[in-house]
């Protein structure tokens, strides 16, 4: 290294810091937090209104998929550490600031949750399943008989899931695409759409589908909302966050972005759930596919650009 | 029982697609397409099957660059539309459902060879005139364009010539 | 002022975008007006339906009537609109292939994506089968290569190989049509009707 030769700081390798480091892994990861938030937060809710019997596939069936999301999605996470055998001083190093160590301890709370609550219906669905220990038993009969006490933090923690896949973000205010905290509600809105688009492609129920379908018309309607006003607040910021926006208007995301998420993954979605409403014959796996690859790609896309937008130039 | 009132008016259907012709025109410069997303597939497929062989062909050479995926075209998203589009109205109309079209005096063995035998010479065919029935005589007819002619009078000509061979196929 | 993207009015990394939204409604038309089903579509070539005539004929009619006006009107540049290039020989031998194949098959490219995406096998086979002609075209390019490029007379226009003003020539055009309109109209009636619908319910 010449350091006579610098005209500018800039010049020295690495002062600048790196700032596209996360691959596959983090989109995958968010994916699957915020499928798994949307299913335990409205297979929480209907047994808490006490409508198991007319919502099977939502209280039943769908969280069924929860654990082994939550498995494959703190999998990526593990993935994408630099080092992987570190990963336990998450839990050991507190710190209320790190939105990392949150995640690591809502996921720490939620994962066992969603364990039980599949183990209090798993004798419905393999009826010849034997708990083998008698204290297993009792407690699987004590989590039959109170339910609800079960719903109310799992409904709560979905939502602290829900929020944190686009908290995780936005922590990172290097990066001002994601500085904007509409990315926590938007994620969460977003997997909770992802969540109930899974359970409709599970349901056989016309009315729960039904009931489902409407519920995700307002989340697309909301989630077409926060993306509008991510988009504007970006426009009404700094020169920095107008060039973020760009990204989407007119760059190198414009395509995938409005090509996949809005017209593929939320408008064309929304039509085919309204037709539906209105007793047209529409194929849900189509609808629920289209929810869920929209989901997904949104997410890439926002960990991709992301980490494309800086403040320094 | 007649449901043939469920389809537009063709007279309707014809206007609302020169419509869509002119706009798209107007926009982009050039008219609508079907076959070349077709090629896109094969070009992309061949690229990675066999991406040496790709880049030696003087053919699939031709629609790849370094820096753009050959799935990056525009007629392979008008396709994905066309999908989306013709799946709405299928859906509006009631006639999603699986089958095999046939006239009563040909098996569905023999319609899936026929369409076989057709969607390969449409393969063909499509790569020689560069378009097919939308990109190359639709388009090019709206544009005026001599090939767009020339195209779609071979296409039709030669089905009304081979019309009488394959009846009992359709009636 | 138009075409719009290649003129920059529309930043271009729009098009694609607007690909797929003009994908939709031409999908939408296309289906809405019965070319989903091969069977009504081969009734242009035995006369007991001519919907592809007057869905064609009237599309492209419109569009060409509405292009040369935009012209007229200084809102389009014909300069930048994508002018077919004419191959002679090529158009014709593909032009040839390519009505066996309609009349085998049933469906063009755009229509066999109609037809699949509403659940037809046939066409779901049909626009399988089209990738494989595309790939012995392309792997036998290197032999068919100097007919492929041979007889080239340059992206020209029909009115003026012929020798007339574009006006001119559509008038003949829309005269032709509305003749073709009127005389398959009767043939239709006279022409024993079959019944292809059942098959959908």
């Amino acid at each position: 290294m010449k350091e006579e030769l610098f005209i500018s700081g800039r010049e020295i390798p690495n002062i600048d810091p790196y700032l596209h480091i996360w691959h596959w892994q983090i989109p995958i990861y968010l994916f699957l937090g915020g499928l798994a938030a949307g299913i335990l937060f409205f297979a929480g809710l209907y047994t808490i209104l006490g409508k198991e019997k007319e919502m099977q596939a939502t209280v039943k069936w769908a969280p069924f998929i929860v654990p082994f999301a939550l498995v494959l999605g703190l999998f990526m996470l593990f993935l994408d550490l630099k080092h992987k055998l570190y990963f336990w001083q998450l839990y050991t190093t507190i710190r209320l600031e790190s939105p990392m160590g949150w995640g690591a301890w809502v996921l720490m709370i939620i994962t066992p949750i969603s364990l039980v609550w599949c183990a209090s219906y798993i004798r419905e669905v393999f009826p010849k399943w034997d708990w083998k220990f008698e204290f297993l038993r009792k407690f699987e009969l004590w989590v039959i008989d109170n339910r609800k006490i079960v719903a109310w933090p799992m409904v709560i923690y979905a939502v602290i899931l829900g929020i944190y896949t686009g908290i995780l973000l936005s922590a990172f205010n290097a990066r001002p695409l994601w500085n904007t905290a509409i990315l926590g509600p938007l994620f969460l809105v977003s997997g909770m759409s992802t969540g109930v688009a899974t359970i409709m492609w599970i349901s056989k129920s016309h009315e729960e589908r039904k009931i489902l379908g409407r519920i995700d018309l307002l989340l697309i309607a909301i989630e077409l909302f926060f993306i509008t006003h991510m988009i504007m607040g970006a426009l009404a910021g700094s020169q920095v966050m107008i060039q973020a926006a760009q990204l989407f208007l007119g760059g190198e995301f414009t395509v995938s972005f409005w090509a996949f998420v809005i017209v593929l993954g939320l408008i064309f979605p929304a039509i085919l759930e309204i037709l539906e409403l209105y007793g047209y014959k529409i194929p849900i796996a189509i609808t629920s596919f289209l929810i869920l690859l929209g989901g997904l790609i949104f997410r890439f896309i926002m960990v991709e650009a992301g980490q494309l937008t800086r403040y320094l130039y | 029982m007649d449901n043939s009132k469920k389809y537009w008016n063709p007279y309707f259907g014809g206007v609302m697609l020169g419509l869509l012709l002119l706009l798209t025109m107007f926009i982009t410069g050039r008219g609508l397409g079907a076959s070349g997303a077709a090629k896109s597939t094969v070009v992309t497929a061949v690229d990675v099957v066999a991406p040496a062989h790709a880049e030696k062909s003087a053919y699939y050479s031709k629609f790849l660059s370094d820096d753009k995926n050959p799935m990056n075209e525009w007629l392979v998203f008008e396709v994905i539309g066309i999908l989306a589009g013709a799946l709405l109205s299928g859906a509006l109309s009631g006639r999603l459902k699986f089958v095999v079209e046939h006239s009563p005096k040909i098996t569905s063995k023999t319609r899936l060879i026929m369409a076989a035998l057709g969607g390969l010479a449409f393969g063909l065919g499509s790569q020689f005139a560069r378009g097919c029935t939308s990109g190359a005589a639709l388009s090019g007819m709206a544009t005026l364009a001599l090939a767009g002619f020339i195209t779609m009078m071979a296409i039709f000509g030669t089905a009304y010539v081979f019309a009488y061979f394959f009846r009992k196929f359709w009636i | 002022m138009g075409p719009l993207i290649p003129l920059n009015v529309i930043d271009p990394s729009w098009n694609n975008v607007i690909a797929l939204i003009v994908g939709i409604a031409f999908g939408f038309i296309l289906e809405s007006s019965g070319f989903s089903s091969s069977r009504k579509l081969a009734g242009v070539f035995y006369g007991y339906d001519f919907v592809v005539l007057k869905v064609f004929f009237t599309a492209a009619i419109t569009a060409a009537v509405g292009l040369y006006y935009f012209e007229y009107l200084g809102w389009v540049d014909m300069s930048f609109v994508y002018i077919n290039p004419t191959y002679v020989s090529s158009a014709i031998v593909g032009g040839v292939i390519m009505g066996l194949g309609f009349i085998m098959g049933g469906y063009c490219p755009g229509t066999s994506y109609c037809a699949a995406a509403i659940g037809k096998i046939d066409a779901i086979v049909f626009s399988t089968a089209m990738l494989v002609g595309i790939l012995i075209f392309s792997e036998f390019y290197p032999l068919l290569e100097s007919f492929y490029n041979a007889n080239f007379i340059g992206n020209i226009t029909v009115f003026e190989t012929l020798g007339m003003t574009a006006g001119w020539f559509l008038l003949i055009l829309i005269v032709i049509a509305l003749g073709a309109f009127y005389v398959t109209s009767i043939i239709q009636e006279k022409v024993k009707k079959v019944d292809y619908y059942i098959l959908l319910k």
